[in-house]
């Protein structure tokens, strides 16, 4: 599904500062299958998740996403393939302030340009999946934080993503709200989508459904982790 | 297309909620906006209907002003002058004119006074209009038919005054009441007020008084055998420059001022007090680029997350510009929009209230008068490229470069 080939990323490259966060990972991330990304902070999992949503590029090496070498892609296919494939959690909820749940749910869809029924649909049939229905016309400001948390998930649902990118999506929240989100997971995994998590939470990855657990340790894989 | 419709749809859509969201900062910015188009478009409007204002009053003015000069200076002109005007070829008529100006030292203003014009005269007793005289070949024919002012009904006979309603409105008075002068030679003249003049133009009519020509002769001291000036109707217009020459080669101290002259001076006037309100408002303008730089320059940090969530769900660098371009749009049409309607408002309901005095200044009185409201395109266009173009690249120029950024840093930034 997605191939990483002997990927480096530097950031700062030639600067005082200059350090590489990545440093020549070659990875095979199965389709549908539950893969985590396990790491202490600053072992570079944020980098690599980003480099395989096509959020970033890396300074060397290749990426494959469906045997398309996507690595040299002018910005706008990336985004192109980003909205199309990927679903984004972020460790923060990260929903825009001042407007309703539904706009935060619609606004990946908003540069589609789909009928703007057929799009309201979709989001309350995503809210409602997810408990959300009351919540729709409330401003995001007034929700908690796994009620947030579950609207980031819905955002990232809109486009009908087939890889679920998370970073971090237990970091914030409380035993009960992780175990629920490790449900909703296992639906996606049930759903045949292609799942990708990072966290150093033992409650992901020791889960029972995770299928492949990737250990990183100062931007390298850790091939044998204590 | 219709995706493209929607897609624009929805990015001004979430174009508006964001603006909704700022309330307090974009409405202050707006009103400070609006401010600034208000201000140019009144002077602008302003400058450019009393030029016309003035041409109207003009075209239907003598085709040939003779005055008489000693020592480089406006002198009374003898009335055997006129008899010699009158035998240069091409001449049709000549008419003396007897005016003047008077400082009223009660309310500070300076009227001007003058007789009827000399072609009224056969039609005084049944107290009709003036009508200024015009030739069937002349192409302004049709404009100098009006009467520049009326007095309907008002008998002006010796020892009495037709007055203008910005003299009324001064000093407080009306038909029936008096209104006395020091003659030139001390003498206390109480003249009655029999009429108001009314016209098309206030501009004329505010601060003219008319008064028979005994009684102007007694209040300046002007012997019967001078007059202020005189006017020359021409058989040929196209002559007019030559009629001239003629005159000023036959009377070697006249001063020969045709229409054209008196129309460009005018214009040129108004056009530099235009000029110079627009530089005293130019520090304005400055100012108000200056913080439309600073606060579309300087993305604020809430905005830049906003940017980066953006990017990060998907949006391409192009929406959010496009989105960035219709909040510029939006803030900057509506502020165009309002000022212009504002100024609208202002200079051709309530006559400039605000900076009339700068630029009117004719004499002490100011007269009140309505503008005819008038706009061209040529001024908007110009009023546009001042204000709506200038804010809508400020604003999109930094968010091009926020948005340019990868999603990655702006989701390392915003996810902690």
């Amino acid at each position: 599904m997605i191939e990483l080939m002997n990927v480096r990323k530097v950031f700062n490259a030639g600067k005082p500062s200059e350090f590489s966060a990545v440093n020549g990972v070659s990875l095979h991330i199965p389709e549908n299958k539950v893969t985590v990304l396990k790491g202490p902070s600053g072992s570079g999992k944020t980098t690599l998740l980003s480099i395989v949503g096509c959020m970033s590029r890396p300074s060397a090496g290749r990426v494959k996403l469906k045997e398309r070498e996507i690595t040299s892609l002018p910005e706008r296919f990336l985004t192109d393939i980003r909205r199309s494939t990927f679903g984004f959690i972020f460790q923060q909820p990260n929903l825009i302030k001042g407007i309703t749940v539904l706009e935060n749910v619609m606004l990946p869809a908003y540069p589609l340009g789909e009928k703007r029924s057929h799009l309201k649909a979709r989001a309350h049939r995503g809210l409602s999946e997810l408990s959300l229905t009351g919540k729709a016309a409330s401003k995001v400001e007034w929700l908690s934080g796994g009620e947030a948390q579950r609207v980031s998930i819905v955002r990232a649902l809109i486009n009908n993503p087939s890889i679920i990118i998370a970073d971090e999506p237990t970091a914030h929240l409380d035993t009960k709200l992780s175990y629920r989100f490790m449900e909703i997971v296992e639906k996606f995994k049930a759903e045949g989508k292609t799942v990708i998590i990072t966290s150093h939470d033992p409650l992901v990855y020791e889960s029972k459904m995770i299928d492949k657990v990737v250990n990183l340790r100062d931007g390298k894989i850790e091939e044998n982790p204590t | 297309m219709n995706v493209w419709i929607e897609k624009q749809r929805y990015i001004i859509d979430f174009t508006i909620s964001s603006l909704m969201r700022r309330k307090v900062k974009n409405i202050g910015l707006l009103v400070l906006y609006t401010l600034i188009v208000f201000i140019l478009a009144s002077t602008m409007f302003f400058t450019y209907a009393i030029k016309r204002e003035a041409a109207f009053i003009l075209e239907g003015s003598p085709e040939i002003v003779v005055q008489n000069l000693v020592a480089g200076r406006h002198d009374l002109l003898p009335v055997s002058y006129l008899e010699e005007i009158k035998s240069i070829r091409g001449v049709a008529n000549v008419e003396s004119r007897l005016w003047g100006y008077f400082y009223d030292s009660l309310v500070g203003a300076n009227y001007t006074l003058m007789t009827p014009p000399q072609n009224q005269d056969s039609h005084k007793n049944q107290g009709k209009t003036t009508v200024v005289e015009n030739d069937n070949g002349d192409p302004h024919a049709n404009h100098e038919a009006h009467a520049l002012f009326e007095y309907e009904g008002a008998l002006l006979e010796s020892g009495t005054l037709i007055i203008g309603n910005g003299v009324a409105r001064m000093r407080g008075i009306g038909k029936d009441d008096y209104m006395p002068f020091m003659a030139a030679d001390g003498q206390i003249m109480n003249m009655k007020i029999v009429g108001k003049l009314s016209s098309v133009s206030e501009l004329v009519s505010s601060d003219l008084i008319l008064m028979s020509e005994a009684d102007l002769r007694k209040l300046f001291g002007i012997s019967p055998d001078k007059v202020t000036d005189a006017i020359v109707t021409v058989r040929n217009p196209s002559e007019i420059q030559t009629v001239a020459g003629k005159i000023k080669k036959r009377i070697h101290s006249a001063r020969p001022i045709i229409r054209d002259e008196i129309l460009r001076t005018y214009s040129s006037i108004f056009n530099w007090r235009g000029g110079m309100m627009i530089v005293i408002f130019s520090a304005a303008v400055l100012a108000f680029v200056i913080f439309a730089w600073d606060k579309a320059s300087g993305l604020s940090a809430g905005e830049r997350q906003e940017i980066g969530i953006l990017k990060a769900v998907g949006w391409e660098t192009g929406d959010v510009i496009q989105m960035k371009f219709w909040e510029g749009a939006i803030v900057s049409l509506s502020a165009f929009l309002g000022g212009v309607i504002l100024a609208y408002i202002h200079v051709f309901f309530t006559g400039s209230a605000i900076f009339e005095p700068a630029l009117e200044g004719w004499s002490n009185l100011y007269p009140n008068f309505t503008l005819t409201p008038f706009i061209n395109a040529e001024q908007l266009t110009t009023l546009f490229f001042l204000t709506v173009i200038p804010y809508t690249v400020a604003t999109i120029v930094p968010t091009w470069r926020a948005a340019t950024i990868d999603p990655d840093s702006a989701m390392r930034h915003t996810g902690g």
